[in-house]
């Protein structure tokens, strides 16, 4: 990573490579995209993160061409793409399904929109060999697509998509075929020909931690609407609403009423307990509020700590061990459920709390988010 | 031994050789004997009662004269010649006809497919001889077709489409379009139609993609449509002798007049060997076809 942090959509002066503006996308009655507006830069590794039928996809298959706006202006470079058709944009996708041509060899595949283009046989040849070194698949360069893995195969469609040097890379769930220990490697890789090509990617997929590791923007999508666009970070420490902050990692969250206290709030929650001390982003009045808390930030111990605001006791009601965390369901007096994690840093010892274990929840002001509901 | 292996075997080979191998042989035996007045209208029959000497006297009999008769008298290969152009030009408008409709099915909505498909096999609903006969009464000069054209004006007098070729053509399209249709269908519904969007999305235009993906991804159904098309084609007879005139040559028809007009079951007989053994070429490269397609999906 370059030490000037990547971050065009902080500069006012930056021109954003994609622009929708007020694009809306009905299919019947069923509205996919509603009044849509984003910009994306040139460079970027932008996600699209949403539940099936958030409308991602349908986004994505606007850029690629394959539909169209009901409403709305899709520039690219600042010209609207909307009378260009899929077969002359500067655009290329790689699909879910990869989509090979079976009849043709790897190679072939790769070579196949260069002809289009019409160009020179040796310029050619010189391009597929450039993608397939690219890709770490020069050996297969003669295999067809049957004959190869679904690994190999997603490196074939990548390739394919990248040859023609489009402006812009569309990738449709690009690892989600792929084995979790494949896919975790092909994250980097995927990362590493992002940077090393200077080509704008957007990819669109339901798994958070696909989004969240290689993208440099995420945007969370529900029922047609952006939630939330921002840093993998952001999204995960600052989420803006309830929805965004559920969909992104586990997170425990408590409906209260908040009352300012100079920076912080004080959230009443339930009676019997203490008010929970939170910090919002910015200054609030009294109302209504969830507060949002990941579990690795409560931390649970045996005995009282002295030095948190934010206390409650519970019972270990299940504890979910992953190897490398355990989260300890802990129930309080009022019946609520609050999520706790701890990581296992040694090896030999048993898990600290066992199920029915008396224990301490608690956090500081600023480990969570408070949310106006 | 594994007699449960052997067994298993055995079965395909026992139904070839039941229904396939001995009635040939049956076939290619009266082929190199000579015709008879008696019953049965050949000679030499073998004797066995006569012993071994019965069985010599048989074989010595036997001669290639019939396959002499056949190159001689030119209506023979004539009849072979123009058999497989009334067979290759079917199977091309098949061809032309069936790809269409069969892209139409797969590409029409999916409740309606089911109808679609009803649509292409209702005609095997009803006897293939009636139809044909039906096609007499379309066909004939003062048949619906000719009254048709007449009454919206195209033509003045009656057109003569009965027993020529053309009605040949028209009865061989009409009757075996199905068996083009189904296989192409079988292969364009299977068609993954993201390749058709890859391709699009690489710099096709739609009929690019068309010729560039969709057609060599096809390409096995079209094949197996041709074969199935081509095959029955070549030896049909009940088609050419209803519809085509006395000028239209097809071997099914010549084999069919040897052995009833004629009564001469040993030239005929050699005439269905030899179209046999025309017909065994396309025969296999359909089954390496079929095989090919096999291991394609697997």
């Amino acid at each position: 990573m370059p030490e000037t942090a990547f971050e065009p959509w902080n500069d006012p002066d930056a021109k954003p490579l994609i622009q929708f503006r007020n694009v809306t996308k009905q299919f019947g009655d069923f509205t996919a995209i509603d009044d849509l507006s984003i910009d994306i830069f040139e460079r970027e590794f932008f996600a699209l993160l949403g539940p099936s039928g958030c409308g991602k996809t349908t986004m994505m298959r606007m850029l690629a061409g394959f539909e169209t706006p009901s409403a709305g202006m899709i520039l690219l470079d600042g010209q609207d793409i909307s009378p260009i058709p899929a077969n002359k944009r500067s655009v290329n996708m790689m699909f879910q399904s990869y989509a090979l041509f079976p009849h043709l060899s790897v190679y072939d595949n790769i070579a196949f929109g260069l002809k289009r283009d019409k160009l020179p046989k040796d310029k050619i040849d010189a391009r597929v060999k450039e993608m397939l070194r690219l890709v770490q698949i020069e050996k297969f360069a003669q295999r067809k697509p049957e004959q190869i893995s679904g690994g190999q195969r997603q490196r074939v469609a990548l390739a394919r998509a990248l040859a023609k040097a489009p402006k812009l890379l569309l990738l449709d769930e690009p690892l989600s075929a792929l084995d979790k220990k494949l896919r975790q490697d092909t994250q980097f890789e995927l990362m590493d020909i992002q940077e090393k090509t200077g080509t704008t990617f957007v990819v669109v997929t339901h798994d958070q931690e696909e989004a969240m590791t290689v993208a440099s923007r995420v945007a969370v999508m529900d029922h047609g609407k952006l939630k939330q666009v921002d840093t993998p970070e952001r999204i995960y420490e600052a989420p803006n609403s309830t929805y965004v902050a559920d969909f992104i990692g586990d997170v425990n969250i408590i409906e209260g009423h908040a009352t300012a206290e100079g920076d912080t709030v004080s959230i009443a929650w339930a009676e019997g307990q203490p008010p929970i001390i939170g910090t919002p982003s910015k200054p609030m009045g009294d109302c209504k509020v969830s507060f949002a808390i990941r579990p690795e930030k409560v931390a649970i111990a045996a005995e009282k700590p002295q030095d948190r605001r934010n206390l409650v006791q519970g019972k270990v009601l299940d504890i979910a061990y992953l190897g490398n965390l355990s989260t300890y369901h802990v129930q309080l007096v009022n019946g609520t459920v609050i999520k706790a994690q701890a990581s296992n840093t040694r090896r030999r010892a048993s898990l600290p709390f066992t199920w029915g274990d008396e224990v301490w929840l608690s956090w500081t002001d600023t480990a969570g988010v408070v949310l106006e509901s | 031994m594994n007699l449960r292996r052997f067994s298993l075997i055995a079965v395909p080979y026992l139904w070839l050789l039941g229904l396939f191998l001995i009635p040939f042989l049956i076939v290619f035996k009266i082929s190199v004997s000579d015709i008879a007045l008696s019953i049965p209208p050949y000679t030499p029959t073998l004797e066995l009662s006569e012993g071994w000497g019965g069985i010599k006297d048989f074989f010595s009999q036997l001669d290639f004269e019939n396959f002499e008769f056949l190159a001689t008298d030119d209506l023979y290969w004539k009849s072979y010649l123009s058999s497989v152009q009334i067979a290759l030009i079917s199977t091309f408008i098949c061809l032309l006809i069936g790809f269409p409709i069969a892209y139409g099915m797969a590409n029409a909505p999916k409740e309606w497919q089911p109808t679609l498909m009803l649509l292409v096999i209702l005609p095997f609903w009803t006897s293939f001889l009636i139809r044909v006969y039906s096609l007499i009464g379309i066909l004939s000069q003062e048949g619906m077709l000719n009254q048709f054209l007449m009454w919206i004006g195209v033509i003045n007098d009656p057109l003569t489409i009965l027993n020529t070729n053309i009605a040949v053509y028209i009865g061989i399209v009409y009757t075996y379009c199905p068996f083009m249709i189904l296989p192409i269908y079988a292969t364009l519904i299977k068609l993954d139609g993201s390749l058709l969007e890859a391709a699009e999305d690489l710099g096709c235009s739609r009929t690019e993609a068309f010729w560039r993906v969709t057609v060599p991804l096809s390409k096995a159904g079209i094949i197996a449509g041709c074969f199935l098309v081509f095959i029955p084609a070549l030896g049909e007879f009940v088609i050419p002798s209803l519809l085509g005139g006395s000028d239209t040559l097809m071997i099914g028809k010549v084999l069919y007049e040897e052995f009833f007009a004629n009564r001469d079951w040993p030239v005929a007989s050699a005439v269905a060997v030899i179209l046999l053994l025309i017909l065994i070429v396309p025969i296999v490269l359909y089954q390496r076809n079929e095989q090919k397609m096999m291991e394609a999906e697997q």
